[in-house]
């Protein structure tokens, strides 16, 4: 034997033993065998892309969901879904840290008598729900059943399960049940349903209190439909609101007034409009008659607007080709809500509705929506002991109704409470029975936000644990309480029904595009005048909130709050204050002024029923009287109940303000509110300078000019388009696996956001947000300072980081003028099981190491690879970073800027175009386009 | 020959310093050597806890760590200062503080070496910066300033080293001489065969002479590195040509301010009046007082040029030094370098012992600040306003730097028990 036959056998021999110890029974498991094709056909290192539908809030919207080995590990907008058509907001995108979420709700749970939980099997949650259902009826005591909004077939065979076991299906409960509009549509059109605004074919938008780009029905949709109108020049959209939101923020005009003055405007509005000739003519004269007399000046002291600006609305409003006016949010959540809903109606039916700005037809599937006063019905019934078995399904009214309903305490003598929830809430914990529910992409499932849009739910992982869908939880519990089911399991059931509802291309469509569209039937929409004149006399216009007065508003980090548990949401930044963790109040600066409050005082808010103390967050802007309380910031959001619409209060009025002497520390990651002059986003004035700086000639350097063979990556955002919603930065989080850092080490200022939204506001409190992230320089300042070369540029102009060459000097952070470089404090662990939330493709990173945004490089990668494997270049949109994909108002775009025919050549090429800090000369590859 | 009596007693004089340790001594030994011990202890917890443990953040990705680096690298100047160039200049008052000021030199560097590792996100790799071959190919960045920094040092303590050897070697061979039995064989297998022929001192003094003349430029270039750490950055309050002489300057004032501090203590516990004579001690604060009137011309300059440059980031930068959070420490600053220095123009301050030594531990401190300023303030303030932030040490960092002094002043402590901390031979010259 020679040597080199030596070497073979023993590279041989090692080789085999290597191979033959590396199994285990428990490594099998497992390890993803590489060798061996598995039986679920999953092959490591390949990604699927599935269908589902988004079940975080009501809108329901399309889905296409990332599966790597098994598991869903980024969410992004189906394209083409009619709701979001591609776009996904920060809770979609978060909706995956709820699947892998450490405290989901896991086995059913029974509460003790000493009100401790305990995990009981499922026959036993199921037997003990079936006695106590035969024990309610004998005791003549009512079973209810009380959901979220419900749709799809889920809705067919809940009708089922309720009517074969006598339960009664109450009103479903929604925070934002949009009520009053809901009964003035019903009042006025007879169809008490949500339609879909049209704000994309509209010139005039005027929003009244409804928060198009935060919570209002389908956020996502009309942000689509906000961008299109502020790409558009000749189209405007004027938004009035009493506090400050991000949707009042990023509407070419916003209005403040004064809060439940709203009624006075839209009855001095439709009184102009009416008088007008071309509204004349449809506008009956039997309803001119009863319209309350209102003039300009009583509007302009009621409103705190100023006439000249009410007459410019008016003229403006009166002009338009095809106005649209939509009213809602926290113009309808107070006492006036339901004269600001009929009123609005009316408008809308004299000025939307000829045009088509309003489709019924396309309804939001409100209809089995009830309100608060379901809710108050229900909470009598419970005092007066009529109540047997409640199942609380999906929805958390505990929290949601007011202290005065009392909910709380009546739900006790309910006699046995069952709770059907993903997380635990504040209604769970008043539950007997807790029965654990799958989330949306562990189930089958359908759901119909719109009327007519039918979208998919498939189970993209097997759940880990023992929740169950609701199809299957309803099912079982049927043939528990009555020996037989409609169906062996949820999925039976549901194919049946699809057979049975759709034609075998409709359900082929469905399973390959994860929706369906039904055409439906136009709806004519005619005004009931007998029952609008009856309204309008009793319409009665009360005096608006007195002064100081704080709106309760909601937050598009939470929704109606139901995303707070998600920790992402918290880690991401309030867009306009840019607190990340914890509760506050806004506040005027003036107001801080008079009251000598900073960032971060406590401020105690007082009126005779109700009080709070709250760490103050001074907002430009604000109106100098009015507070702006998020949602989350208070443990019961609704202060009372409209008794005519049913709606919850959210205001406080006569607010009694005393600063407590206290101070929190909030974190407050915006280091100055204002851009301190320096153009970042370019004022007029700057674009002068700028000018005048930038004509220096060509630049001196010892360094060859970078040369870039066939790619050079290049990000063009438009400034117009972007809105703040953050949703980019929920989508940089889950594609890159950033760490989640919590609220201690925001305080230190060691957030690891690759991508920021930085909010910048000008003297008069109006805002501009700037998406900041790594600017892929030409002449990046990092790179020449890492003393390793762990920042170097790559031949396609990336300033890539290469991990484990970092040896953590921090020099390049330092020395970056955009700070976008993250630097690992701590070694980032998730708790289990979130930390199967990662994206396997790229790298790890440990303690010590610095990170930043790659361009998604990952992403480029994959398209590189493709186009490679078919011998050409990657072409225009088929590489794109999470955070352009996520983006619902398509503010970002990305590509190649060797490619001349590319949608980015021509972007970077705009008028508008111009890059940030461009007079140091770092020649970032991120170009912005600067708002008008 | 009448010159040989004083001689034995130059000997007797400074070797009786290197006599049996007193308890007072002991006692700074054990304080000094806790320090130490705390502080590497903490360093063991940040290397496996994370850089969180430290305050800095983002945007301050330096803060105390680098603070202490340009503060001790400072210190480290004054000794070839005084060394190399006063005795190329042949300034006699020298010899009191020759021996002091090199080994403070070399200890303040070994202190100073320390905290580029201290403040690495994973020092494990810090060989990484070190330009060695390997089959991967990888290799430094010789655009980084950090990496120039790594030569600079290691230059700066190589030479050191040699030149503080080489003055020692006729002093080793009096101790070898003066002391039995193994350990003065151990001091005798240090003076490398010094027998103090005519022959060997004619060498010495060409090659001490020589290592002098190399050690000079030395002076300014080990600072001026260091300072380019920050000037070569975009940074605003850092990016900006005066830094090189600035730093140099302040280098000085520093070091000599330190050399001031531990040689008042050090001739009165040792009582060697007689051979530092307070006339040589004015001599060191003439120099201290030349070189803080420097570095406020630095200050000066430094605010002007932000206020006529029209540059909105150098102009908040400088605004916010004077004016911002961190004020306090700026007006300290102030006082300690330049304007309490001022009072040196009266000589018999200059003169008042207690004084000085007072004066040079403000100085020490108004020289630490300079640093934290510099570090911290610019990097708190700089392009972005939304990622402006603020930098608050955290304890683990003050411990470090508490464990830095300790180890700095128990090697010193060390040094004055083992070797002669005058130069014997000069002192005979003399």
């Amino acid at each position: 034997m020679d040597r080199r036959q030596f070497l073979q056998m023993l590279g041989l021999v090692s080789g085999a033993a290597a191979l033959s110890s590396c199994g285990s029974d428990k490594g099998q498991k497992e390890l993803v065998s590489l060798l061996v094709p598995t039986e679920d056909g999953i092959v490591p290192g390949t990604e699927a892309w599935r269908p589902s539908t988004c079940c975080e809030c009501p809108a329901h919207c399309g889905l296409l969901t990332r599966i790597r080995e098994n598991r869903p590990v980024k969410l992004e907008g189906n394209p083409r879904h009619p709701v979001n058509r591609g776009g996904l907001c920060l809770r979609g995108q978060a909706s995956l840290w709820r699947l892998y979420h450490p405290q989901r709700l896991q086995s059913p749970l029974k509460r003790q008598a000493d009100g401790r939980l305990q995990t009981i099997p499922w026959s036993q949650a199921l037997a003990e729900i079936a006695e106590a259902l035969q024990h309610s009826r004998r005791q003549s005591r009512q079973n209810a059943w009380l959901a979220g909004r419900t749709s799809g077939t889920l809705n067919a065979l809940l009708e089922e399960f309720c009517s074969s076991l006598g339960i009664e299906r109450l009103a479903e409960f929604e925070p934002f049940s949009h009520a009053a509009l809901r009964q003035s549509y019903g009042l006025l059109f007879d169809r008490a349903d949500l339609p879909r605004y049209r704000g994309d074919q509209a010139d005039l938008l005027i929003t009244v209190g409804a928060d198009l780009l935060e919570t209002f029905l389908s956020p996502v949709d009309y942000t689509t439909q906000a961008s299109a109108l502020a790409a558009d020049q000749k189209r405007h959209w004027l938004h009035l609101e009493p506090h400050y939101s991000l949707t009042g923020a990023n509407a070419d005009d916003r209005l403040v007034l004064t809060p439940g003055s709203e009624g006075s405007l839209l009855l001095w509005l439709l009184q102009s409009l009416a008088s007008q000739r071309r509204y004349r003519g449809r506008w009956p004269q039997a309803l001119q008659d009863l319209l309350p007399a209102s003039d300009l000046a009583a509007t302009a002291a009621a409103t705190g607007l100023r006439s000249q600006q009410l007459q410019q609305l008016a003229s403006r409003f009166a002009r338009a080709e095809k106005p649209l006016l939509i009213v809602g949010g926290v113009a309808t959540g107070h006492r006036n809500g339901q004269p600001v809903a009929l009123l609005g109606a009316l408008l809308q039916w004299l000025t939307a509705l000829p045009w088509g700005g309003m489709d019924f037809s396309a309804g939001e599937n409100y209809s089995r929506v009830g309100s608060l006063l379901d809710l108050e019905e229900l909470s009598q019934r419970l005092a007066a002991d009529r109540i047997g078995v409640l199942f609380v399904s999906r929805c958390d009214p505990v929290r949601h109704s007011p202290a005065a309903l009392g909910l709380q305490g009546t739900l006790a003598k309910a006699r046995l409470r069952v709770g059907l929830a993903d997380l635990a809430d504040d209604t769970t914990d008043q539950m007997d029975l807790i029965l654990p529910l799958a989330h949306g992409l562990e189930t089958w499932g359908d759901t119909e936000p719109r009327r007519g849009v039918i979208g998919l739910l498939q189970p993209l992982r097997t759940p880990q644990q023992q929740a169950l869908s609701e199809g299957d939880l309803l099912l079982k519990l049927l043939r528990q309480a009555t020996g037989k089911s409609p169906a062996a399991d949820w999925e039976t059931y549901l194919q049946r029904n699809w057979q049975n509802r759709f034609s075998r291309v409709q359900l082929g469509q469905l399973m390959d595009d994860g929706y369906l569209t039904e055409p439906q039937p136009q709806l004519s929409i005619r005004l009931d005048l007998a029952r609008a004149a009856k309204a309008l006399q009793g319409l009665h216009l009360q005096a608006p909130l007195t002064l100081p007065a704080a709106v309760i508003a909601p937050s598009i980090r939470s929704f109606d709050g139901r995303s707070r548990s998600l920790e992402l949401l918290s880690e991401i930044p309030d867009p306009l204050t840019t607190i990340s963790y914890g509760s506050w109040v806004a506040i005027a600066p003036q107001t801080a002024a008079r009251l000598r409050l900073q960032d971060g005082d406590e401020l105690q808010m007082k009126t005779a029923a109700w009080q709070s103390k709250q760490p103050v967050r001074i907002q430009p802007g604000q109106a100098a009287k009015v507070l702006t309380l998020p949602m989350d910031s208070l443990p019961a959001p609704a202060t009372g109940i409209d008794p005519l619409t049913g709606e919850a209060l959210r205001y406080c009025e006569a607010l009694h303000l005393k600063p407590t002497g206290k101070r929190h520390r909030l974190p407050i990651l915006a280091g100055s509110p204002s851009q301190q002059g320096r153009g970042l986003i370019p004022t007029p004035v700057h674009r002068q300078q700028k000018h005048d700086q930038q004509n220096h000639g060509p630049r001196a350097s010892f360094y060859p000019e970078p040369h870039y063979e066939n790619y050079r990556w290049a990000m063009a955002i438009d400034l117009q388009r972007c809105i703040g919603c953050s949703a980019c930065v929920a989508a940089c989080y889950v594609e890159n696996n950033v760490p989640v850092v919590g609220a201690a080490d925001h305080l230190a200022g060691r957030e690891m956001s690759w991508l920021r939204i930085e909010p910048f506001y000008d003297e008069q409190g109006r805002v501009d947000f700037l998406p900041m992230l790594c600017q892929h320089c030409n002449y990046a300042p990092c790179e020449a300072v890492c003393p390793v070369y762990a920042a170097y540029h790559n031949p396609e102009g990336l300033n890539v980081q290469v991990y484990n060459r970092c040896v953590g000097t921090r020099y390049c952070s330092n020395n970056c003028p955009y700070k976008v470089r993250r630097f690992n404090w701590w070694q980032h662990k998730r708790t289990p099981p979130l930390d199967l939330l990662r994206n396997p493709d790229l790298p790890l990173r440990s303690k010590g190491m610095m990170e930043k945004c790659t361009f998604c490089l990952q992403r480029i990668r994959i398209a590189k690879d493709r186009a490679k494997d078919q011998k050409r270049l990657v072409q225009d949109g088929e590489a794109t970073p999470a955070c352009a994909q996520s983006c619902p108002a398509g503010a970002i775009a990305f590509g190649n800027l060797l490619d001349k025919e590319s949608g980015i050549y021509r972007l970077v090429h705009s008028q508008r175009a111009y890059r940030v800090l461009a007079e140091l000369g770092t020649e970032p590859a991120v170009h912005y386009l600067r708002p008008e | 020959m009448q010159n040989s009596a004083s001689a034995q007693q130059i000997e007797q004089d400074v070797l009786a310093a290197m006599s049996r340790p007193s308890r007072c001594y002991l006692a700074c030994i054990l304080l000094a050597g806790l320090l130490f011990l705390g502080g590497m202890a903490l360093w063991g917890r940040q290397i496996a806890l994370g850089m969180g443990v430290a305050g800095i953040s983002h945007p301050v990705g330096w803060g105390v760590y680098i603070t202490d680096f340009v503060f001790w690298v400072g210190i480290a100047h004054s000794g070839t200062l005084i060394s190399a160039v006063l005795y190329i200049f042949r300034a006699r008052f020298r010899t009191s503080f020759n021996r002091a000021a090199e080994a403070m030199t070399l200890f303040a560097l070994m202190v100073a070496g320390l905290f580029p590792l201290i403040h690495l996100g994973r020092v494990w790799l810090a060989y990484f910066l070190f330009p060695y071959p390997n089959q991967r190919q990888l290799w430094v960045n010789f655009r980084s300033p950090l990496v120039w920094d790594v030569f600079a040092v290691s230059t700066y303590m190589l030479v050191s080293l040699v030149f503080f050897y080489i003055g020692l070697l006729p002093d080793l061979a009096i101790v070898a001489r003066r002391r039995p039995g193994p350990v003065g064989k151990i001091y005798r297998l240090l003076t490398l065969g010094w027998v103090g022929s005519s022959q060997q001192w004619r060498h010495y003094a060409k090659l001490y002479f020589l290592l002098a003349a190399f050690a000079t430029p030395l002076v300014a270039s080990v600072h001026s590195i260091v300072s380019w750490d920050f000037a070569v950055s975009i940074v605003p309050g850092w990016h900006t040509t005066i830094f090189a002489p600035y730093f140099v300057a302040g280098a000085i004032l520093s070091g000599t301010a330190m050399v001031i501090t531990l040689v008042i203590p050090m001739r009165r516990l040792l009582r060697l009046e007689a051979y530092i004579p307070v006339t040589h001690i004015e001599a060191i604060a003439k120099i201290l007082l030349l070189t803080s009137l420097i570095v406020s011309f630095a200050y000066i300059v430094e605010q002007g040029l932000a206020f006529y440059s029209g540059n909105l980031f150098e102009m908040e930068q400088f605004r916010f030094r004077a004016l911002g959070d961190y004020r306090l420490l700026f007006w300290i600053m102030i006082s300690c370098n330049s304007l309490l220095p001022m009072t040196l123009f009266v000589g018999r301050l200059r003169r008042n012992l207690a004084y000085l030594f007072v004066l040079s531990l403000l100085v020490n401190v108004g020289m630490w600040l300079e640093r934290f300023v510099i570090v911290v303030t610019s990097l708190a303030r700089d392009f972005d306003p939304y990622a402006w932030g603020n930098y608050t040490p955290s304890l683990t960092e003050i411990g470090i730097t508490a464990g830095s002094f300790g180890l700095f002043f128990l090697l010193f402590l060390l040094f004055i028990k083992v070797l002669p901390v005058l130069s014997i031979t000069e002192l005979k010259e003399r």
